[in-house]
């Protein structure tokens, strides 16, 4: 586009100050819903005998689209501003010189990174017919942090702590996968009950999730109750992993080998009334967006995907599942003990952006059934293996500064036995070493397939550690999904995707 | 001039597979046997229910169908290794293949293993195990490829080693239009260049950066950032990056 503009401000140049022909200006004074007024054939036809080298649109843009383009003007071409004998000048409304009407018809427009409805530092180029969208690349990396790169620094319990911070808005499921990943390695199992706390914590934290994006999905389309109510619930989620973790976000509680912490007395309590609260606020959601005419009128028939083009796309999560494809990890290959629970994969089948609406409240409204089961069976016991050269040593306990060291810990460690100091230190400075080898750990993020792969050599750090985030690949299809769409189309299924710009730039 | 009427959505067009999306809710819940408020609705597409193959014949099956391949199975996966040069046609032999029928690419990442000789460190001391050591002629950059099935429910890697000082593999977005992504980000992290790639620039970092922060001897932050006393740390753009990593190859290909 930059090649045109310079042309375009060149041409201008030129015919500043001509004499125009008087009915240019009626035709030119309407540029954004009709680039190439029905006067500009008569026009090229009077300027006669010039005629372009190139066709009137680019060679890359669809053939398809250039289909309608007005007959007389593909007869006409282009003129070619270059050295042409003939000349013709123009002036007013948007366009400095006649070829900006005739020749340009698409137009190139910069949605971001710093734009309301982008989620995030997410630049959208967009190339457009009038209103049309014939084509949208994604332009990432404005977050990009070198996680990857600096865990490859930090020893493996130290992984969570960066990995939490990916995907901020699901940061259990990250620690999870992780985790998972790295016990695989390790060649242990997590206990009965520090699984099915991160069951729990995952379901809330899918439900979280899945506010932020009604509420910011919301808020893009003009429904800014949603918007408010959508975080409001989501902070009584928040509260719930704070509890736990002591962090709102960035929690790295859950750890190879099991949980940092144990839960504390009133988890059970506090998960059955978020429960029950969540419940009746989904109900609300429903209501106030299902039939509403504005939100489906929006979304409906937006953003399709078909299942192939889902799995050429490498599209998972709600998107595929909207697109009638049964697959969610948590039934096809369960982990943490998802196989004992009992649940439904929301499926739809409208493949468009109204039914990924309707599929993520169903998923709350699972996350919520799944919930109830893991706390109604939650079992006793540990939360970390019992393996000293694992398990992080250290235990936490609530002093009267809202949290502190175990004073039980601190006396065996420091007046009892030498030993247990010395497994301290070690564990704490050096970390533990995982056998060398290399995995693929995957669950179901509330974006799609969130997956790990880990790569050790045997020593107290990751040798790489690549994380497949839903986000970063779903991005890709946006081009495909928004094609022929309007601009404001784009919005939305941007919306649909839910793009956690953290998770995509790493 | 292209109205929304004239350049239809692609919704309208039906895929190369011919599953028709519906696109109206309203018909979608007709064709559906169940009521909409049923979350379990049938699949759209058949054949999810495929059991997975084990891994040994799931090896098996790869290697007697297109050969010359390694396969190893730890960790409870299964990882291919082919030469650079039969990648392509071996992953579409497994997108193909009536019995693998990996039709997703799930992911594509690279690890580099530099040239040289080093020691791996287990800490015996605490571990039990040995160090040992490792030496190579030459560094190479391992591209793993992370094949999923939707149909038979099984996954598996295809691990293919390319020189480091020239790593060029062939593209895989004619298979996979989603590996566009993933290729550009192993190009940008570890300079492999990808042949028929529609459009391989930098992703993740800026455009003009140097080096490929992937690669094991790219520093980590690339400048001594560590604060002493009073000395001045100048801001990121004034850092002479150059001067670190400027001697790497992979730099010099976008100067």
């Amino acid at each position: 586009m930059s090649e045109t503009d310079v042309d375009a401000d060149t041409a201008a140049q030129h015919h500043v100050g001509a004499g125009p022909r008087d009915d240019d200006h009626t035709h030119a004074d309407d540029p954004g819903t009709n680039p190439l007024p029905d006067g500009a054939a008569e026009r090229t036809d009077d300027v006669g005998e010039v005629r372009a080298t190139h066709a009137i649109l680019p060679g890359d843009t669809p053939d398809d689209g250039t289909d309608a383009a007005p007959l007389a003007l593909q007869r006409s071409g282009r003129p070619d501003h270059g050295g042409g004998d003939t000349e013709y000048w123009v002036e007013g409304a948007d366009w400095e010189s006649l070829d900006d009407a005739i020749g340009e018809s698409t137009l190139t427009i910069n949605m971001g990174p710093q734009h309301p409805s982008t989620h995030g530092v997410l630049r959208l180029v967009l190339e457009c017919e009038g209103e049309t969208v014939l084509a949208v690349e994604p332009v990432v990396g404005y977050l990009h942090t070198g996680i990857e790169k600096n865990a490859e620094y930090r020893t493996w319990a130290q992984g969570s702590t960066f990995f939490t911070r990916m995907d901020y808005l699901a940061p259990i499921f990250n620690e999870t996968a992780y985790s998972l990943g790295v016990e695989r390695l390790l060649d242990i199992e997590a206990p009965e009950r520090a699984q099915a706390v991160r069951v729990i914590l995952m379901e809330f934290n899918r439900i979280g999730s899945h506010l932020v994006w009604l509420a910011t999905g919301g808020m893009e389309l003009g429904q800014t109750t949603m918007m408010t109510s959508g975080f409001r619930e989501r902070e009584h989620v928040l509260d719930l992993l704070e509890s736990q973790t002591g962090l709102r976000m960035n929690h790295a509680y859950v750890r190879p080998g099991g949980l940092a912490n144990d839960v504390t007395d009133d988890f059970a309590e506090r998960c059955l009334k978020l429960a029950d609260y969540m419940e009746g606020r989904i109900g609300e959601y429903e209501q106030l967006l299902q039939r509403n005419p504005i939100w489906v009128s929006r979304l409906e028939g937006v953003g399709v995907m078909t299942p192939d083009e889902c799995a050429a796309m490498g599209v998972t999560g709600p998107i595929l599942r909207s697109a009638g494809v049964d697959w969610d990890l948590r039934k096809r290959q369960p982990y943490c003990g998802y196989e004992q629970y009992d649940f439904d994969v929301a499926v739809g089948h409208g493949a468009d952006c109204y039914e990924r609406f309707l599929l993520r409240v169903q998923e709350m409204r699972e996350s919520i059934r799944i919930a109830r089961q893991a706390v109604k069976a939650l079992p006793g016991g540990p939360v970390m293996v019992d393996d000293k050269r694992i398990a992080w040593p250290s235990k936490l306990a609530l002093g009267p500064d809202g949290i502190g060291n175990d004073p039980t810990y601190i006396r065996h460690i420091m007046g009892e036995s030498m030993e247990a100091l010395i497994n301290h230190f070690k564990i704490v400075t050096q970390g533990f070493a995982v056998p060398a080898g290399q995995v693929y750990s995957a669950v179901e993020g509330p974006r799609g397939e969130l997956g790990y792969s880990i790569t050790s050599t045997g020593t107290n750090r990751p040798y790489r550690v690549h994380v497949r985030d839903p986000s970063f690949v779903h991005l890709q299809s946006v081009d495909l999904m928004a094609r022929g769409h309007l601009i404001s189309d784009v919005i939305v299924v941007v919306a649909s995707i839910d793009p956690v710009m953290g998770g995509v730039d790493r | 001039m292209a109205t929304p009427a004239d350049a239809p959505p692609p919704a309208d067009a039906s895929g190369p597979g011919g599953d028709t999306p519906i696109a109206d809710p309203d018909e979608a819940a007709a064709a559906a046997a169940t009521p909409p408020d049923d979350p379990r609705r049938p699949s759209a597409i058949p054949g999810l229910e495929g059991d997975p193959l084990p891994l040994e014949a799931l090896a098996e099956r790869i290697v007697n169908g297109f050969g010359a391949v390694t396969t190893d199975i730890s960790h409870g996966e299964l990882t291919v290794q082919v030469a650079p040069e039969r990648v392509h046609a071996l992953l579409l032999f497994c997108r193909d293949d009536d019995a693998v029928r990996a039709n997703v690419l799930a992911d594509l990442s690279a690890l580099h293993w530099p040239a040289g000789e080093f020691v791996v460190e287990r800490q015996p001391a605490t571990t039990g195990w040995p160090d040992y050591r490792i030496e190579r002629d030459r560094g190479v950059i391992e591209v793993d490829y992370l094949l999923r099935s939707w149909f038979r429910n099984h996954h598996f890697r295809v691990s293919v080693g390319v020189d480091d000082t020239e790593p060029v593999l062939p593209s895989v977005t004619d298979v996979w239009p989603t590996a566009n992504f993933h290729e550009r980000e192993v190009h940008d992290m570890f300079g492999v260049d990808f042949t028929g790639h529609p459009n391989l620039r930098r992703i993740l970092m800026p455009d003009e950066w140097v080096g490929h922060p992937g690669r094991k001897d790219y520093p980590l932050g690339g400048v001594e950032i560590e604060y002493e006393h009073d000395k001045f740390i100048p801001s990121p753009q004034d850092r002479e990056l150059r001067q670190v990593v400027g001697g790497e190859r992979g730099g010099d290909r976008h100067e």
